[in-house]
């Protein structure tokens, strides 16, 4: 039998995962969890077999939204906080890619908090993940949004006196169709979710926890692990109450999906108005425009 | 057959689980270019030697692999995807550190060992195909091989506690 070179049979067979990977290489701590989140994202593309081209990945500015760089899809390091803005304007004018944007905490609940809500309400059919550490790493480790109450940080020497946010529990607030939580450590579980994410028909919300081994500690991996846990399978995804609980639980963070709810994306309600216009025919634009005159 | 959320060890074919091989060894592989990246980043060269290493060892596990794939099926397509198929042998990502030593290194390499020595127990017990059955009690029985190796290099080190140097990085102080 003929005997085919190892290495071109290694290629045919290669790692689907590498088709997305650009050839930047990732310049985080060893250690650190987006190694985990960029793994986990070009596993859930594979598995959904999206091509590189056909992706856009629009992140803020932060150590987790230096990820687009290391991928070979489309993308755009964009403005702090301002991921969402940037991508809802992509998908509304290019509805046929697929949009994923990205944030840190600081990027996605102090300086882009605004934008959060607005994307939850049009129900812009594009997934955010959101690599939440707990600190603003990039910048040497000054309090977040999401810094626990007491953590001694570079700007907190005492500790931290305010009370962390709940990314979570805002999604929920917000009215997003799909909110998730997953954990940096677990690859294949990370990986399931955005899988869900991406192919769900609005917009969906992961908040990662992801650590940050230079300004939280290895430790930080330790708390999270002893503290997640799965979400329990009987939960019904459809209960907002019931989210909610999970979302705000003081002793346990639940991992998978807490709520999915189906409604319109804004594509659609869109698309139906035009429908509708284009039903009534060709208007009289100068008629409409004589009722403001004076 | 998809290998995307379990493995279904009993339906393998030869095929399948020699593909199965090749991607275990191939995301280990991965995975230690990764680490070498990483620290060679940081300055952290003992450590980089090693997995560097690693990287040669995982590649030419399996490049024999492939060898044997090849001369049994050639070029049939694969029905195995790697696409979610992470950290069999691999180590994880967070067991990584900016200042990691030699001694650390080998920690993990040997802490993957075991991990993919269980992989290959657990999994015979359900393979039912006897070839199958064969090769994975071969892999298992290298990953005992495997973590002798490391822990002979483990042994050459000069005894006496090492200083702790995990998450040393710059950390706030109140006073």
């Amino acid at each position: 039998m003929d005997v085919t070179p190892p290495a071109e049979v290694v290629e045919r067979r290669i790692n689907a995962r590498q088709a997305y990977r650009s050839d930047l290489k990732p310049v985080w701590c060893p250690g650190c969890g987006d190694y985990s989140v960029l793994t986990a994202l070009f596993a859930a593309l594979a598995e959904l077999q999206i091509p590189p081209h056909q992706i856009a990945l629009i992140s803020g500015i932060g150590c987790s939204s230096r990820l687009p760089g290391y991928a070979a899809t489309y993308g755009l390091n964009t403005i702090h906080g301002r991921p969402i803005p940037v991508a809802t304007g992509l998908k509304s004018a290019r509805p046929d890619l697929t949009v994923i944007a990205m944030a840190g905490d600081g990027d996605a609940l102090s300086i882009g908090g605004g934008h959060f809500p607005h994307a939850a309400r049009r129900n812009i059919g594009m997934a955010y993940f959101v690599m939440d550490n707990n600190v603003y790493g990039l910048t040497k480790g000054q309090t977040s949004p999401t810094t626990p109450t007491g953590e001694q940080t570079a700007t907190s020497l005492y500790g931290w006196p305010e009370d962390p946010a709940n990314p979570l529990g805002l999604a929920l607030a917000y009215g997003v169709s799909f909110v998730a939580q997953g954990v940096a450590g677990d690859v294949k579980g990370l990986a399931r979710l955005m899988v869900e994410a991406i192919q769900w028909p609005g917009f969906a919300f992961i908040e990662i926890l992801s650590p940050c081994v230079t300004w939280r500690g290895k430790e930080q991996y330790d708390v999270i692990r002893d503290r997640a846990r799965p979400i329990p399978p009987e939960h019904d995804v459809t209960d907002l109450a019931a989210a909610f609980r999970y979302a705000h639980d003081p002793e346990h963070l639940y991992v998978g999906v807490h709520y999915r709810q189906r409604k319109p994306t804004f594509q659609e309600r869109v698309t139906a108005l035009q429908q509708k216009a284009a039903a009534k025919g060709a208007g009289n634009f100068d008629r409409y425009l004589a009722k403001f005159r004076a | 057959m998809s290998t995307s959320h379990t493995i279904d060890f009993a339906a393998l074919t030869l095929q399948d689980a020699l593909d199965l091989g090749i991607l275990i060894e191939e995301d280990a592989r991965e995975r230690y270019g990764e680490f070498v990246d990483q620290l060679e980043a940081h300055y952290t060269e003992e450590a980089a030697a090693f997995f560097r290493n690693m990287v040669r060892n995982e590649g030419k596990h399996r490049d024999w692999l492939t060898k044997r794939r090849t001369s049994l099926f050639g070029a049939a397509p694969s029905r195995v995807d790697a696409s979610m198929l992470v950290e069999i042998e691999a180590p994880e990502f967070s067991e990584a550190d900016i200042f990691m030593t030699l001694r650390q290194a080998l920690d993990v390499a040997l802490k993957a060992e075991v991990r993919a020595y269980r992989f290959f127990a657990d999994a015979l017990k359900h393979v039912r195909d006897p070839q199958v059955r064969e090769l994975f009690t071969e892999l298992r029985d290298e990953e005992v091989e495997h973590q002798q190796m490391v822990q002979r290099e483990i042994d050459k080190l000069p005894p006496g506690p090492e200083p702790d140097t995990r998450g040393q990085a710059d950390e706030p102080v109140g006073h």
